[in-house]
């Protein structure tokens, strides 16, 4: 087996510059090697003095911790106030593997960095910590030596180990007692732990093997058969530099705006582009349709027209899901439709174009509706009026019907374009969630937030509130402007804006526009209409 | 301002838009060609690869970070990948999905998709190894010393629904041991009666986790990965390992993936490549031996 290769010979590459730290720890290693089959190296129990009593393999490392004096420095750095030393590069892993590597003997590894010069794992009962003592920077500092750095040293690890955490349990909250091991294996219970394992490409690893066997003879069939996990001899693993502290950057002094922008950098924007692309598509394809559509719808038949109305306004009554059920019943390969369709070359399913067919199915009915209401309040007599006077149906739907129609119009394009930038259940049914493709703003919203990213989730929710408070407000004051000319006599806009005034609830006010402004199409004045009339005549009548 | 002028205004505006749709649905076919070509295009060897993986939804955290890396060092790309129980990526790959790469979280639903030939059943290996654990909200005062206590708890119990997400049905498997749950397979049978009303079923692992979270649920039954994943749960119980079966996360490469070779590589980084394990340990999955 290629896992059973000598050991020390591992090492050679890691301590090579420290020869004499080199021939310590393979002295050490040899006769852990040796002693371990006899009987464990070093076994203790929980008290720390038996541990302490030990010397030259693990010590007690007294300590105390002084959270306050930990200056936290970005990305797995820290400080502590008064000593010479840093931790940088700090790393938690959580879990390790038996699988065999490359030049690695039989046994439980976790990855540590590979210039990782000190490393703490949380067996069962206590917190092993192991420090490299040839490391650079270290050899002066006198780290472990005198409890004030060796307080320093632990209440780093400790800071760091609970914000690398990831909600997993910490050294903090279980407090177990740090031992400090100056030799590269160590014997705890049953488990061996050695320090400086490297593979043969060099990755190092922090290894947990039964102390019961010898290590370099270990396979995998051995391990088993003590029935021992080794996974449970290092519930997580520390690893980090210790270096200089003038060595490390001062505290990444971010002003909110730069964390802000760093976040809004970090968010990947496509589900924007996507909602607008789909949102803005679907609502030109809906504004047509709609307008079309109830333009003919008008001019039929009482008995056509309640069938062709109930058809048309139906999306908007269906719960969205239904609309996608119904959507990939057409265009899906389940049915004979659907075949028929992917035959000629339509497959619309989980693809953008699904998006945008979702977005119109869901948006058609807001313009359609709106439209028609707006239409069918219209003063019959003016359009009869027009028609006397030869236009054709197109040129009064463009002159008369379109422009008085404007502002119930207006607001339904406004409904409708954030119907189709908000549809989520049809969408997800119909044109899944691909980010970048079919992941609009909705569907990030529910799976960022699903997917533990609250803030993210947030940051849509945000997004779209402020986009549509703008597109609201944006329309609302172009209609406004728009509708200026009907406004007449100066008077009347007084009288408007008095009106307006006196309302107490700003919030009512687009409804009352519009309402009024419904209105005003009804009661629009004869004279205008006939100077209107008269005006486009002669254009019209310029032009040919 | 006379109508006439308002009305050709409009009648720009709507040209405009008609026009802006019609840029945007060109681009949006454009795109579509553009990426259809490059994936029929891509055996010869100079396009750049691009793999569609399914995996499973505890993985949602990790795998992106191992793809990142892996697309670092060798140029292969990803398409959006999908995370879903288990279960469903399944039936979204019978349904004709497009996947270069399955991962799930049991052996039951890799058997599935081997079954309807959905994988290549000789470059199946298994991925990772997993623990049930029962999570509570940070910071709860809920004390779960065996799992017969799980029904002592005040509160929902948010559980995977077993008929997609593994995690629920090793969950079943679990509950079964203590009787709260009549089927020993853990998806055929029925919660104990006076369990039943407090069961919160979530349609992936990673919702009984958030549901946890969010105090919706006052324990659930996830990965010990998924506390990684989710902030604001811990762990209150490690279900012990006899009373489910062991937690598997077997990989394959779909039987129809026009990628075979870049697929079955990426799966060999996973497994091998010391950076992508150091990435799997943080998350807390540790590699199958």
């Amino acid at each position: 087996m290629r896992c059973a290769r000598p050991y020390p010979q591992m090492m050679l590459l890691r301590v090579r510059a420290y020869a004499l730290a080199l021939l310590a720890v393979l002295v050490c290693c040899a006769a852990s090697a040796c002693f371990a089959t006899a009987a464990p190296a070093c076994a203790w129990g929980d008290e720390a003095g038996e541990s302490a009593a030990a010397p030259g393999e693990v010590a007690a490392l007294d300590t105390s911790y002084v959270p306050d004096n930990v200056e936290f420095l970005s990305e797995g750095a820290a400080r502590f106030e008064g000593v010479p030393f840093g931790i940088s590069a700090f790393e938690r892993i959580a879990k390790g593997t038996q699988r065999a590597g490359e030049g690695m003997p039989a046994g439980y590894r976790i990855p540590i960095q590979a210039d990782a010069n000190f490393a703490v794992v949380r067996t069962p009962e206590q917190a092993l910590v192991y420090v490299d003592q040839g490391a650079a920077g270290l050899k002066d500092s006198g780290l472990t030596s005198t409890p004030e750095h060796a307080s320093a040293f632990w209440s780093m690890v400790l800071t760091l180990d609970e914000a690398g955490s990831m909600s997993g349990p910490t050294l903090t909250e279980e407090a177990p007692k740090p031992l400090l091991c100056t030799r590269s294996t160590v014997v705890v219970g049953p488990y061996r732990y050695r320090f400086d394992a490297e593979d043969a490409d060099g990755n190092r690893y922090v290894t947990v093997t039964p102390a019961a066997l010898a290590e370099h003879e270990l396979t995998p069939d051995m391990i088993r058969a003590t029935g021992l996990d080794l996974g449970d001899g290092a519930r997580w693993v520390d690893s980090g530099i210790v270096v200089p502290a003038t060595g490390l950057a001062g505290p990444a002094s971010q002003s909110a705006l730069d964390q802000a922008l760093s976040f809004v950098a970090s968010i990947d924007m496509r589900p924007l582009w996507v909602s607008l692309k789909t949102g803005v598509v679907a609502l030109a394809i809906s504004f047509v349709l709609g307008l079309l559509a109830a333009w003919r719808v008008m001019g039929t038949s009482s008995r056509l027209k309640g069938v062709l109305d109930s058809v048309f306004t139906i999306p908007m009554v269906l719960p969205p899901t239904v609309c996608g059920f119904l959507l990939l019943m057409l265009f899906g390969n389940s049915t004979a439709m659907g075949r028929w369709l992917v035959e000629h070359g339509i497959e619309v399913v989980f693809t953008w174009q699904a998006a945008v067919i979702a977005a119109v199915v869901v948006s058609f009915p807001l313009v359609y509706r709106t439209a028609l209401g707006a239409f069918e309040g219209l003063d019959a007599s003016m359009l009869d009026a027009a028609r006397t006077l030869g236009w054709s149906e197109w040129r009064i739907f463009r002159f008369i019907t379109l422009p008085l129609a404007w502002p119930s119009i207006a607001a339904g394009t406004v409904l409708a374009f954030a119907r189709a930038m908000g549809e989520f259940g049809c969408t997800l049914f119909f044109a899944g969630n691909y980010a970048g493709i079919t992941q609009t703003i909705p569907i990030a919203i529910y799976f960022e937030w699903m997917g533990g990213n609250t803030d993210v989730a947030l940051f849509w929710v945000v997004v779209v509130i402020a986009f549509s408070f703008l597109v609201v407000l944006g329309i609302n004051s172009y209609t406004a402007r728009q509708q200026a000319y009907r406004t007449g006599a100066p008077a009347r806009a007084r009288r408007g804006g008095a009106a307006r005034k006196r309302d107490a609830a700003p919030s009512a006010r687009p409804l009352d526009e519009i309402d009024a402004m419904g209105g005003d199409a009804v009661r629009i004045d004869q004279r205008a209409l006939a100077e209107l009339l008269a005006e486009s005549g002669a254009d019209g009548n310029g032009g040919a | 301002m006379n109508m006439h002028a308002f009305s050709r205004k409009g009648l720009v505006m709507l040209g405009a838009s008609v026009l802006l749709a019609g840029a945007l649905t060109g681009c949006g076919a454009g795109a579509a060609t553009s990426g259809s070509g490059s994936a029929s295009g891509a055996s010869s060897q100079a396009e750049p690869v691009e793999l569609q993986v399914f995996a499973a939804n505890s993985l949602e955290k990790a795998l992106p970070e191992v793809q990142k890396l892996y697309t670092e060092q060798t140029g292969v790309t990803f398409t959006d990948t999908q995370f879903k129980a288990s279960g469903d990526l399944v039936e979204q790959m019978r349904a004709g999905a497009p996947v270069d790469v399955l991962i799930t979280a049991s052996k039951g639903t890799m058997d599935d998709a081997a079954a309807g030939e959905l994988v290549d059943e000789s470059t199946r290996l298994d991925m990772f190894n997993n623990d049930l654990v029962v999570a509570r909200a940070e910071g709860s005062d809920i004390k779960i010393e065996s799992l017969a206590d799980v029904a002592n708890v005040d509160g929902k119990i948010a559980i995977g629904d077993a008929i997609t997400v593994p995690a629920g049905k090793y969950a079943n498997q679990a509950l079964h041991s203590v009787g709260l749950y009549t089927g020993a397979e853990g998806d055929d049978g029925e919660y104990a009666p006076e369990f039943a009303g407090r069961v919160a079923l979530a349609d992936k692992v990673g919702t009984a986790a958030k549901y946890v979270s969010t105090g919706d649920a006052a324990i659930g039954f996830v990965y010990s990965s998924d506390i990684f994943r989710y902030e604001g749960i811990e762990q209150a119980f490690v279900c012990p390992d006899d009373s489910h079966k062991p937690i598997v996360y077997p990989g394959a490469v779909s039987a129809s993936s026009k990628h075979a070779k870049a697929a079955q590589d990426f799966l060999d980084f996973c497994m091998n490549n010391a950076e992508a394990q150091k990435i799997w340990a943080t998350y807390g999955f540790e590699l199958a031996e």
